[in-house]
């Protein structure tokens, strides 16, 4: 036996000590990772490999009534640009040459602060498959430059009912913190405006989710779990296009017929048909109007501002509802049912017409519009000329009935004025209806003009002082008339969709407002207002219509500005279904602009070949 | 004394068993880690035909009667360090992930030559200790051996091959206390490795700032160092690998995902998983269960191989067995330890289960050397 082998025993025993060591050291690291451990490694392979991907949902549809599309949705190539790449101008110049787009409208998408701070801007949309083919290929000369699908509006009927549609756009910041929006993701679409905000809740469906497995370069190699998206539900308005169609057209035409009547600032105005008995609105036009379309990927900061100018007269802004304005000759219905109900005046009472009346005192000489003097006029008589006198004796005998003092305005609420009718669109305005009080708040820092005096109720009775109304409201009122005297609460919803295309809910109408009027007063207020478009007022703009009309034209005056020509009735005068009111800004007499246009309404709605006639009136 | 020259004594059961058991272990491994791979099913080809390849070394070792090599130590010396130094000859030399290591002649790639330098530097050294008769204090015999070693490690670390560098300090380290060398010396010894690597970090600063360039550590050398003691500093780079590593093994848990089955490795998150990272392939896989069969398999065949060495004939057997031992252990220890963070990252395979035909080659010759001292054993 070799001598060394007892020397280097104890060698061998470190030697084997070191090499089970390492391998107890290796066993011990194992055990804390694989089995102390392993649940969290195993979180973390977990999240390596699975990435969760949203899918939008599509959102809802929107028809007419009659089941004609108005917005649909389509996909687009969009080019967006991280806010970042703002810094590489001349990788924006090589883009602006390349999308055809002026660099300044590039920055100013990319500036815009309508979207979250660090989310790409799409810069173009309905990007040709070329353009896109050459970006892919030059990846590298475009950093922070994507090209994705879009899904954006489409809007069959281009600008048509675009107040009443709306527009929508991604979700804001302010939105995202509003908790109606809870559950919506930064680059989430909403409604912003019009029908598209109103029925938000049903439009949108419930996002989708798709959990992929991703590779070491993020490559999906295969889904693990897919949610699918839950579209949208499908909305049918109350529009009927086609009638919708002649309301904007009437209201253009109304504007050329102003300017040939020396009316040359006529630029805007507005017009709504309801059905009287239900509230639909088959109808709602407002000038000027805009393009939705400007509104997909995105608007520029510079066409935002070119839509909400003063001299832009406000296109983004619906008149029908948001409008206020004085309602002149039109609330003459009105005053006229306070008169009959409250003793105030009779059908057949005879008043005298001097062209103007000092019954104030001769200080406060008031004129009628026909400074010429109507004469002896019944109160009918007043309706179908529209005589100031009339009135103006009517509203100063409230004044003197001290405790019927208001009752011109009490009469006013109950037909819905002064307030909000409720319409299912947003920006609707609540007008106003002036008394003792609201002036006395108004004025409160100039205490001489607080006090209510009988001018106010005076000019309360020919519908101008301080009293504002939204066309709309003017319509609905115009509305309770014709039904028999119920105020029903205006609607644009017609239906929710089911996805198989049925209704699963349908719109009932709702009565706002019951005014305090007997049913023989709202008939003598519908006979004396069938005479307007047969003898007065309005005869010329009805000369010859198919059908009887009644209704009331306006001519309100407005500081400074040209009168507005308002003109309100339904047809058919005797079994009344649709209400028309039609208001152009600055249009001069509504006997002469607003009058031609409600008519071409009613022939769209009565199904009559619509004529456009020329009418001269020179009433107020 | 009387030599055994029945064929069953020739045969170490035990040692042959273990070798057989990890050759089969490895290869369900590494089919399962190159399943998926573009070239999968040819790689799987060419690490069975390594196995193949590797038992004429084996028998050729078995049959060869080491101790006529004992007084050839300067030729194998000689040999050694040709080899190593084989890739960087013109006309001989391929590159392979930065590192000119592999052995091409006429553009055909044979093999990593320092793969079998390592067992000629271990036959090599065994010899000159060996000569001490297991007593080595006298500073005059420390030098010699130790020059020995030097030359072909300083010729490793010359070519850029650190990790092989590391496993022939491993083996010299081991061979040197099995060999008898006092522990003054090895307290003496370790004092002056600590000494020499700082001074080489603080000389590679020096030169790197001095020249402008990356001369003396290679900078991912770096990297891989500072990434092991701290693999947050960058989980996308350098500490990317160790940190999906770490992930994979982990998620193993006890029973492993099943073999094919670890997303870890499917999904290319793992780095080299058929060859330095294939234990992160089988942690995944197979779980702890796995690792510790693994385990278990490495611990019968180091305690074989030291009941080989300790029933050697001679010193210079024994020292054969105890540089193969610790070439084996080493290996074992840094490639899994890399692997779970308890060692730097470097490119050293892990014994009979790495993908790769030179090192398998390699250690199948190795386990021919150990039958050979087998053979040879005392009666």
């Amino acid at each position: 036996m070799p001598d060394y082998r007892n020397k280097l025993s104890s060698r061998y025993a470190i030697f084997a000590g070191i090499v089970f060591a390492v391998l107890g050291l290796l066993f011990i690291k194992l055990w804390t990772m694989q089995v102390l451990h392993g649940q969290a490694y195993a979180a973390q392979a977990e999240e390596n490999r699975v990435r969760e991907i949203t899918v939008p949902a599509a959102r809802g549809r929107i028809f007419d009534r009659n089941g004609k599309a108005l917005v649909t949705n389509r996909a687009t190539l969009a080019v967006a640009v991280a806010p970042s790449a703002a810094k590489n101008q001349a990788m924006i110049q090589r883009l602006s040459a390349l999308l055809d787009i002026p660099v300044s409208e590039i920055n100013d998408k990319i500036a815009s602060t309508k979207e979250a701070a660090l989310a790409p801007r799409v810069v173009a949309i309905d990007v040709p498959l070329d353009t896109v083919a050459y970006l892919a290929e030059h990846e590298s000369q475009f950093p922070g430059v994507e090209v994705r699908t879009h899904a954006v509006r489409e809007y069959p009927q281009g600008k048509l009912a675009a107040h009443v549609l709306g527009y929508s756009g991604e979700i804001s910041d302010t939105q995202m913190a509003d908790p109606e929006f809870k559950n919506y993701e930064p680059t989430d679409f909403v409604g912003k405006a019009g029908a598209e905000a109103s029925f938000e809740s049903v439009l949108q469906g419930d996002r989708g989710k798709r959990i992929l497995q991703v590779d070491a370069s993020g490559q999906p190699r295969g889904v693990i779990e897919e949610v699918e998206p839950v579209p949208g539900r499908d909305v049918k308005l109350t529009i009927d296009s086609r009638v919708q169609k002649i309301a904007e057209r009437a209201l253009a035409d109304a504007m050329v017929d102003a300017h040939n009547d020396h009316f040359p600032h006529a630029k805007a105005g507005a017009a709504v048909a309801l059905d009287v008995r239900t509230g639909e609105v088959l109808a709602m036009a407002s000038a000027p109007t805009y393009d939705p379309n400007i509104f997909l990927g995105g608007v520029s900061e510079k066409t935002w501002r070119s839509l909400t100018t003063t001299s832009s007269e406000y296109p983004l802004s619906n008149r029908a509802i948001s409008g206020q304005y004085p309602a002149a000759s039109t609330f003459k219905a009105v005053t006229g049912l306070a008169g009959l109900q409250y003793g105030k005046t009779t059908q057949w009472r005879q008043y005298d017409c001097e062209g103007s009346w000092t019954k104030m005192g001769k200080q406060w000489r008031k004129w009628c519009w026909n400074h010429a003097g109507h004469g002896i006029e019944s109160f009918m008589a007043g309706i179908t000329d529209s005589c100031d006198v009339v009135f103006y004796e009517i509203g100063y005998s409230f004044y003197k009935d001290k405790p019927k003092r208001e009752y011109i305005q009490k009469m006013a609420r109950e037909f819905g004025f002064g307030s909000k009718l409720g319409i299912d669109l947003p920006g609707e305005t609540a007008g106003r209806v002036p008394d003792a009080k609201w002036k006395r708040s108004y004025n409160e820092d100039y205490p001489e003009y607080a006090t209510w005096l009988p001018g106010d109720t005076v000019n309360l009775a020919i519908g101008q002082g301080d009293l504002l109304v939204t066309p709309l409201q003017l319509a609905s009122a115009y509305g309770a008339i014709a039904n028999g005297g119920k105020v029903v609460r205006p609607h644009i919803m017609k239906q929710v969709l089911g996805t198989d295309g049925k209704p699963v809910l349908t719109a009932k109408p709702i009565p706002a407002h019951v005014p305090k009027v007997s049913k023989r007063n709202v008939s003598i207020m519908r006979s004396a207002l069938k005479t307007v478009t047969t003898t007065g007022t309005g005869a010329g703009a009805f000369r010859g219509f198919e059908g009887t009309v009644a209704g009331k034209t306006g001519t309100a005056q407005v500081a400074n500005k040209d009168d507005y020509a308002w003109f309100v009735g339904y047809v058919p005068a005797d079994n009344p279904k649709y209400v028309v009111a039609v208001m152009v800004e600055q249009g001069g007499h509504g006997g002469s602009v607003a009058g031609p246009a409600a008519r071409q309404i009613f022939d769209a709605l009565m199904g009559h070949e619509v004529a456009h006639v020329t009418a001269s009136d020179r009433s107020r | 004394m009387k030599e055994r020259s029945t064929f069953l004594g020739a045969v170490n059961p035990m040692l042959i068993t273990v070798v057989v058991a990890l050759a089969v272990y490895g290869s369900i491994v590494v089919n399962a880690a190159v399943t998926g791979m573009d070239a999968g099913p040819g790689m799987f080809k060419r690490h069975l035909f390594g196995l193949a390849i590797g038992l004429v070394p084996l028998i050729v070792a078995w049959i060869f009667d080491y101790r006529t090599l004992e007084g050839w130590t300067g030729p194998l010396v000689g040999l050694t360090c040709f080899l190593i130094i084989s890739p960087r000859i013109p006309g001989l030399g391929a590159t392979a992930k930065g590192a000119q290591l592999w052995l091409e002649i006429a553009g055909i790639r044979l093999f990593q030559p320092s793969e079998p330098a390592k067992l000629v530097f271990i036959v090599a050294l065994a010899a000159v200790i060996a000569s001490q008769k297991g007593r080595i204090s006298e500073f005059r015999d420390v030098a010699r051996i130790l020059a020995m070693a030097a030359v072909p490690f300083v010729l490793v670390v010359a070519v850029g091959d650190l990790g092989t560098a590391l496993v022939f300090a491993a083996i010299t380290i081991g061979m040197l206390l099995v060999g008898g060398l006092s522990g003054r010396w090895f307290i003496a010894l370790g004092l002056a490795g600590i000494v020499l690597v700082g001074a080489v970090l603080g000389l590679n600063a020096i030169v790197d700032k001095a020249t402008g360039q990356d001369k003396l550590l290679k900078q991912y050398q770096m990297d891989r160092l500072m990434v092991f003691i701290d693999p947050s500093v960058d989980p996308k780079g350098a500490g990317y690998n160790l940190e999906q590593s770490k992930i994979a093994i982990g998620s193993g848990e006890l029973t492993g995902k099943g073999l094919k089955s670890g997303t870890q490795s499917r999904l290319n998150f793992l780095p080299e998983r058929h060859t330095d990272f294939i234990f992160s392939v089988l942690g995944e896989e197979l779980g702890f269960a796995g690792a510790v069969t693994l385990l278990a398999l490495y611990l019968l065949l180091l305690f074989t191989s030291l009941e080989i060495s300790a029933q050697s004939r001679d010193l210079f057997g024994a020292l054969i067995c105890t540089g193969i031992i610790a070439m084996w252990t080493f290996q074992i220890l840094e490639n899994m330890g890399m692997t779970i963070g308890l060692m730097p990252i470097t490119g050293i395979p892990l014994p009979f289960m790495s993908y790769g035909a030179s090192f398998m080659v390699t250690n199948l010759m190795a386990t021919g050397m150990l039958l050979s001292v087998w053979a040879r054993r005392r009666a």
